[in-house]
This record gives structure tokens, C-alpha cells and sequence, in this order.
């Protein structure tokens, strides 16, 4: 179904297939089979916003990778890409935002249909944040890149793969609109934080052995709070995932 | 105020109006199946649904307006202030008197403005200044401004918007608990709307008001409660769900309002 919907240049047709599956979570009459229904217009349009925030969570998720990336190869030419495709991400937000803009004003979405685009505006605010925050990432990985690596930079790398898992696991909550799944993610954020805790404990040690820690320490728990923030967003899209599921809004890191 | 609250509070616990397994025929022919619900107390109760669900037909038992159509009768209890509406010893004109009627065109007697609002005053035998019965009337109609130097012309000479207000006040003019509107705007233009909506949430300080209208964002925006009503495979209308029209709108239990609501018909 859903012939002219394209996913664009993502490579596969993953905007085709989450249409397909919201629309089935939704309980929609499938417009292939009938050819029937009173709002095709809401309907293509929702499926827009839907790719375009996927396709801004997939950029978000490659982001924190490559910040990562750029840390521990010592990089500082892939710290400055980072930095600078993070406009592409906020790029990405405002046509989010002029997208769901247009279509409530014209459209008088309710019920569903409203949760849905009011839960979009949010999630895209809040991957557009994560982007910040892996760019600030980068932005540290950008100054420690000539200096020698503290103990491996300690549990950042650990850190960034599990944010960009976390990101990767929500927004596949996100298209199958599970809230099981949103609940289960947002727990990942419990090992974020746990390494953040251990990697400030750990960096502290580091600095007060030696003095000539002190930059590089101070940067990495810079660093480190960034990533552990990501955690605390992907909760907050977790929130939005049970909201367009339940219709209640309920705190998942109280 | 403490005592204006008690009784906010006891509006809310006694309802105006209460249908108890009504069904209504036409014939042979069953339009609505077993409904019940309620009417609270000055607030404005919005009935929603496809075309042919009985919206109409439903409201028009609650003052007895079907009488008028020979074939109709209707099944179950319809009771207004804990009373039988349809007990063998109410008089229809009576309940008519106390629960009023705004209809989809506005259709005002072909007389002056001043004769439209006393008219009903006049036949109940009103006593009182009938020149300040007007004048509140209008006011209360929100049209005093718009025609208190137009008292003398007649009530078709305004516009569609106006002619619905003056309905309204000829309605108010008779002083009743109820006012039910069927589909009270869909003649107007959208300005005309917004005015009938705004006029809807001042007057229900005073009276309660049942509403059936096409337009869900009308229901949306000017109702407290919605009822949303939708056919069986027998043709017959029943209520699907009811509850507050924020959460009719924003997030309904039963699948079917959410399709309505939503545009996903069919």
C-alpha cells in the first residue's frame, strides 16, 4: 500500500513500511484495499512528518556515533563534521515544526490524529536537542584529539553506543506506537547514568592524582554529561511514545 | 459564593433532563434504540453523528416536538426535573413553555421584532412591562444593539444571524430551563456562528442547553459534554459515547467516536 509514498534517499523503504504499521495501530482502513477514506490528505501529510522526523532521528543516532568516533580516533577533522552537520539536524526540526504547524491549521486534526502531531513537535524538539548535545560531544572530542587519551577516555565510548541504541530502540517504539517498548527503552537510561556516576567518580580520582589531568579530566566529565543527558531525552520521547499510545501523560523518570 | 458552589455542586448531581432506555419509531420503523442519558444543569450538552443516526429525532423528544407527527411514538422514560415528560397528565404546550426550541433556520413570525420576542409572553399571559421583557430579552440574545432602533420592522428584514438571535430571545423570552438547539448555525455564515456560540456560553449561566450540530469543531468549541451517536446495521441511532468534550476530542474510548471524530468514515 501506499504506492506514492516515497521514502526518499534513505535507501530502503522504511517510510512506507512504518506508514504501513501505523496505520495498522491506528486501526485505519487500509486506502490500498478500499480506496476509501474521507482524509487522504491528513493522512499523506501525517505520513510526511512521520519520515522526516525518522529520517531526523537516523541523522541523530549517526551524530552521536560519530562524535564518538571522533574521541577515540583523535580526530579533530571528524570532530568538526560533526559540529557542523549538527545545522542539518536543526534544519530538519524547523521543517518538522512548519510541517505540523500547517497541517493543524488546516486540517482540525482531534483525538489521535492530534496526539500524534503534537507528539511529533515534541519528539522533534527533543532529537534535535540530543543533536546538540552530540555535538557539544564533538566539540570536546575536537580539543582532547592532540592530547594522549586518559584511561581511554574511561566509559564515554560505552556511553555514546548505548545513547545512540537508546535513540535507535525509541524511535522503533515511536513507529510501532508500543508503549511496552517505550517503557523498556526508557529504562536503558538507568545504565547510562550508572556509567556517568562511575566516570565522574573515576575522572575525580584521575585529577587528584595527578594535576596534569585536570584539563583533559574536566573535559571528559564535560563530555560524559552530555551523553548522560541524551539518556534523559530519549525518556522524554519514551513519555510522548505512551501519550500518542494512552492518551495519558505520565513521568517515566520521576 | 460558598452557597453559589453547593449549588454548582448539586447541578451536577441532579440532571435536567434523563432518557432511560429510549427507543423512538417512526412506524414501523425504529430511528433510535434504547438510549440513556443525561442532561446536566446549565451546561451545554452536544450531540454529535453521521446523518439519519437520530440526533434529530432524539432531540425532539426531550420537549415533546415529535407529538406533532402522527406515526411517531416513543419507548422508555424521558424524565425532566425527576418527572415523566410523557405521563398522561403533562400538557405538551407546558413542556414546551419550559424546555424551548431553536431550530436550523432561523424562523422568526412574520411581525415586527418587538412582536417576535412578546409573542409567547403574550399567549402565556404575561403581566409584567412587556417593553422591559423585550428589551432583557434581546439583551440576553445579544441583538438588543443591533435592533433596539429596528423594534418596529419586521423580524424577516434581518439578517440570518440576527434572525437566529431573535429566535433565541423569543425563546428566553418565555423563561424556560431548557434550550434545545437543532443544527442552529448551519444556515449562518461563520462570524454569525462564532456570535451564537459566544451567546451559547453566556446563556447557559441560566439556562441548560442541548445541542445537535454537524459541525464537530462547533461541538469542540462551544459544548461541555458530547454525545456521539452513530447507526446500527438496523438503521436505528444509539449512543456510542459520552463524556467530556475535551476528552471526546482528545483522546475517546470506543474506536467508532475516534473514526467519526477524526474524519475516518466509512
Amino acid at each position: 500500500m501506499d504506492e506514492q509514498r516515497s521514502p526518499g534517499g534513505t535507501g530502503d523503504d522504511v517510510g512506507a513500511q512504518i506508514a504501513s504499521i501505523l496505520d495498522e495501530a491506528s486501526g485505519a482502513p487500509s486506502a490500498g484495499a478500499t480506496g476509501q477514506t474521507a482524509r487522504p490528505t491528513l493522512d499523506r501529510e501525517e505520513g510526511e512528518i512521520k519520515d522526516n522526523v525518522l529520517r531526523m532521528g537516523s541523522l541523530v543516532e549517526d551524530q552521536i556515533l560519530a562524535a564518538i568516533d571522533a574521541l577515540v580516533s583523535h580526530d579533530a577533522e571528524k570532530a568538526l563534521a560533526v559540529i557542523v552537520a549538527d545545522g542539518r539536524i536543526n534544519e530538519a526540526q524547523r521543517h518538522v515544526t512548519t510541517l505540523i504547524a500547517k497541517t493543524i491549521a488546516t486540517q482540525q486534526p482531534v483525538a489521535r490524529d492530534l496526539r500524534f502531531l503534537l507528539s511529533l513537535d515534541h519528539v522533534a524538539y527533543e532529537l534535535e536537542r540530543i543533536g546538540d548535545h552530540a555535538s557539544s560531544v564533538a566539540k570536546q572530542a575536537r580539543r582532547l584529539a592532540p592530547e594522549p587519551p586518559l584511561e581511554h577516555f574511561v566509559h564515554l565510548p560505552s556511553m555514546g553506543r548505548l545513547g545512540a541504541q537508546l535513540v535507535h530502540g525509541i524511535l522503533r517504539a515511536l513507529v510501532d506506537i508500543d508503549e511496552g517498548v517505550a517503557r523498556q527503552v526508557a529504562a536503558g537510561d538507568d545504565e547510562i547514568d550508572n556509567l556517568y556516576h562511575r566516570t565522574f567518580e573515576e575522572v575525580l580520582d584521575l585529577m587528584r592524582a595527578d594535576p596534569a589531568n585536570v584539563e583533559r579530566g574536566a573535559r571528559i566529565l564535560l563530555a560524559a554529561h552530555y551523553l548522560e543527558r541524551i539518556g534523559d531525552r530519549v525518556t522524554n520521547i519514551a513519555e510522548d511514545v505512551v501519550y500518542l499510545a494512552s492518551g495519558e501523560v505520565e513521568d517515566l523518570n520521576p | 459564593m460558598q452557597q453559589h458552589e453547593a449549588d454548582r455542586h448539586a447541578d451536577i448531581r441532579e440532571p435536567v433532563i434523563e432518557l432511560r432506555g429510549v427507543s423512538c419509531y417512526y412506524d414501523t420503523f425504529r430511528a433510535v434504540r434504547e438510549v440513556s442519558l443525561s442532561v446536566a444543569r446549565r451546561q451545554i450538552t452536544a450531540l454529535i453523528g453521521p446523518s439519519g443516526c437520530g440526533k434529530s429525532t432524539l432531540i425532539r423528544t426531550m420537549n415533546r416536538m415529535n407529538d406533532l407527527v402522527p406515526t411517531y411514538r416513543t419507548e422508555g422514560s424521558i424524565l425532566f426535573e425527576g418527572q415523566d415528560l410523557y405521563a398522561g397528565s403533562v400538557d405538551p404546550v407546558a413542556v414546551r413553555r419550559r424546555i424551548g426550541m431553536v431550530f436550523q433556520k432561523p424562523n422568526p413570525f412574520p411581525k415586527t421584532v418587538y412582536e417576535n420576542v412578546a409573542f409567547g409572553a403574550r399567549i402565556n399571559g404575561y403581566t409584567g412591562s412587556m417593553d422591559e421583557l423585550v428589551e432583557r430579552s434581546l439583551r440576553r440574545a445579544a441583538l438588543w444593539d443591533d435592533v433596539k432602533d429596528k423594534l418596529k420592522q419586521s423580524g424577516m428584514a434581518l439578517s440570518g444571524g440576527q434572525q437566529q438571535r431573535l429566535c433565541i430571545a423569543r425563546t428566553i423570552a418565555v423563561e424556560p430551563d431548557v434550550i434545545l438547539m437543532d443544527e442552529p448555525c448551519s444556515a449562518l455564515d461563520p462570524r454569525s456562528t462564532l456570535q451564537i456560540e459566544e451567546l451559547m456560553a453566556e446563556l447557559k449561566r441560566d439556562y441548560t442547553i442541548v445541542i445537535v450540530t454537524h459541525n464537530m469543531q462547533q461541538a469542540a468549541r462551544a459544548s461541555d459534554t458530547t454525545i456521539f451517536m452513530t447507526m446500527g446495521d438496523d438503521r436505528a441511532g444509539y449512543v456510542v459515547e459520552t463524556g467530556p468534550t475535551i476528552e471526546i476530542f482528545t483522546n475517546p474510548r470506543d474506536r467508532l467516536t475516534e473514526d467519526y471524530v477524526s474524519g475516518r468514515f466509512g
